[in-house]
């Protein structure tokens, strides 16, 4: 695997008017993305990912530190961009374009044009299911719309490198599923991804590898294997008596919730669970289901930014 | 070679796409709509007048009613459409961030900048023709003459615009908002065609021979040195008076576009491009 983004030492320090107001938005960042990945990029607001993402198509200058993309150190070169497809937060296009102008208009700056230009539009309105809403403003485009049209404009050139800035923002369920499979067609087909987001659902579902952002500096990257580790192991059974409720309790389970004749009981790290199971059967309590649990991204999100929080204020 | 048919091929593209959202802003459209109502309307008044009078002498002063009226509304509607966008069009993008999309992609700012100027360009040319046109059918059927100076005039009000527009661009390069470009331009457009007055100012102001008297007059005379003579463009008095197919009197090409103002507005705009090119 060859790293297809790399940031050595990055920082970003937004220059305040006067003395001591200047704004460290970026703190030597690393960071390593590998071809054919889905690499979230997580954080609270303000913590620094839209400035990484600026840094890297060359809309912003870093203060510091190196950025390499396909091993290229002109990163905001036009030859770069080229192999870079972005869709913005907030999806920002000409209000007074058509959606097939808009593309067109993006295809062009591309460099595509002709019959080529018009299969890759129709292609893409296809894929992002625009096509009953391509000969309208953009002005009068709900979010859903401008952002699947921005998803189109980004594939328009099909690029090496998608750089998606809240995919899924504004989207409904079904949208969401349908431009998440897109995304995984796209890592199978090789290309490489990065995605900001604060759905963190989503990005757990699509993701090969988080960062996790805060205060401008990355607190953790890895697989999510890696970082979310396996909490306990929950036990669903049936209708028990109160005396074998009270063995189990003694033994140190706990149970969390009972509907009717539907016991979730929790077995702590502490507690074996083949002793569990066993104190189950010699209780002759129904056992329903057998299931760990693992520590969900939305937890790992606020275990390591909260952690960040209190550092930063007790520093 | 490829790069820069490329780099051309881009410039290009981005100021058709600039004209044609500029063409469906309804604010230009309304504009547009008036000065063509006002260039009819004027017709139809002097229409009027001529069958209210009908007399020889009075053909000639309905031609010149129609050409005041038609010369002055290409030059306010002309300027508004002119200052409007140009003041618009590139904080516009900055302000709802289209900006970031546009120049994620293979672009380079330089390209962006001119790109928008000449779309801005398009706009003021094409609006330009629309109103010229119009004054030049309604002229023709009045006189029955090929209203050839006409043309002139249009010519020259074109490079007027272009002076306004350049200095007012130049300006919403810098500016995160379009008031202050509005507000310059505005500036220089009034400025601009009273210029003489500056010079007037200058001369009257050492007779008194009082400090502060010479120091109105320098800086009316260092305002008249930096500011661009708009008056220069107009033939305002030319239309009026001159038969529709006289050759034009005291045009020369070199005068047309103010060399310190070109100068100063193109290296303004070559500035901010570099700006914001370099690392910040």
């Amino acid at each position: 695997m060859s790293a297809v983004i790399e940031t050595q030492d990055l920082t970003k320090i937004y220059e305040g008017a006067f003395k001591g107001q200047d704004v460290h938005a970026l703190t030597k960042l690393n960071l390593t993305i590998e071809a054919g990945e889905i690499f979230g990029y997580l954080g609270p607001n303000g913590s620094g990912k839209t400035t990484t993402i600026k840094m890297l198509l060359g809309l912003i200058f870093p203060t510091s530190g190196k950025i390499r993309i396909l091993g290229r150190k002109d990163f905001g070169s036009p030859a770069v961009r080229r192999k870079i497809g972005f869709l913005p937060e907030g999806a920002y296009y000409p209000d007074f374009l058509r959606g097939e102008e808009v593309l067109s208009f993006f295809g062009k700056l591309y460099g595509l044009g002709g019959a080529d230009l018009r299969k890759r539009i129709d292609w893409a309105i296809e894929l992002v299911g625009m096509k009953h809403a391509r000969k309208r403003l953009v002005r009068g485009y709900s979010k859903g719309m401008r952002q699947r049209i921005g998803l189109a404009q980004a594939l328009l050139s099909n690029p090496d490198i998608l750089i998606l800035d809240e995919p899924t923002t504004g989207l409904d369920p079904i949208a969401r599923k349908e431009i998440r499979d897109i995304l995984s067609n796209l890592r199978d087909e090789g290309k490489t991804l990065l995605i900001s987001s604060h759905e963190l659902l989503e990005v757990e579902m699509i993701s090969n590898r988080v960062g996790i952002l805060s205060n401008g500096v990355l607190q953790t990257m890895g697989t999510l294997d890696e970082l979310l580790t396996s909490r306990d192991v929950l036990l669903q059974v049936g209708a028990m008596s109160a005396e074998a409720s009270g063995k189990l309790t003694a033994a140190g389970l706990e149970i969390e919730d009972q509907v009717k004749d539907n016991v979730k009981i929790r077995v702590p790290d502490q507690v074996s669970v083949y002793d569990a199971l066993e104190l189950c059967k010699t209780q002759n309590v129904p056992l329903l289901s057998v299931a760990p649990r693992r520590e969900t991204l939305e937890e790992l999100f606020v275990r390591i930014v909260g952690a960040a929080e209190r550092a930063k204020e007790q520093s | 070679m490829s790069s820069i048919i490329s780099s051309v091929r881009s410039t290009w593209t981005i100021a058709i796409y600039t004209w044609r959202q500029g063409m469906r802003q309804k604010t230009l459209i309304g504009f547009l709509l008036l000065s063509v109502l006002v260039i009819f309307g004027s017709s139809f008044l002097t229409a009027f007048l001529t069958q209210t009078t009908g007399t020889d002498t009075q053909v000639d002063i309905e031609a010149k009613l129609l050409k005041d009226i038609c010369v002055t509304t290409i030059s306010i509607f002309g300027m508004l459409i002119t200052i409007f966008i140009s003041a618009s069009v590139v904080p516009g993008e900055v302000q709802n961030k289209v900006v970031y999309t546009v120049l994620s992609k293979p672009v380079r700012r330089f390209q962006y900048l001119l790109g928008k100027f000449i779309g801005v360009q398009l706009i003021v040319i094409i609006n330009l023709a629309l109103m010229g046109g119009l004054f030049f059918i309604a002229l023709y059927a009045k006189q029955r003459i090929m209203p050839t100076l006409l043309l002139w005039s249009i010519l020259l009000t074109y490079f007027e615009f272009l002076v306004v527009s350049a200095f007012t661009f130049a300006v919403s390069c810098s500016a995160s908002s379009p008031v202050l470009p509005t507000i310059a331009g505005l500036f220089i457009y009034v400025t601009g065609n009273l210029i003489e007055y500056l010079k007037d100012v200058y001369n009257r102001a050492g007779q008194t021979g009082q400090w502060f008297d010479e120091l109105i007059g320098k800086v009316a005379y260092g305002l008249y040195q930096i500011l661009p003579n708009l008056q220069n463009f107009s033939m305002k008095t030319q239309i009026l008076y001159l038969q529709p197919n006289d050759p034009p009197k005291d045009v020369q090409f070199p005068n047309l576009i103010w060399p310190k103002l070109w100068r100063g507005t193109s290296s303004r705009i070559g500035f901010s491009g570099a700006r914001s090119c370099s690392p910040s």
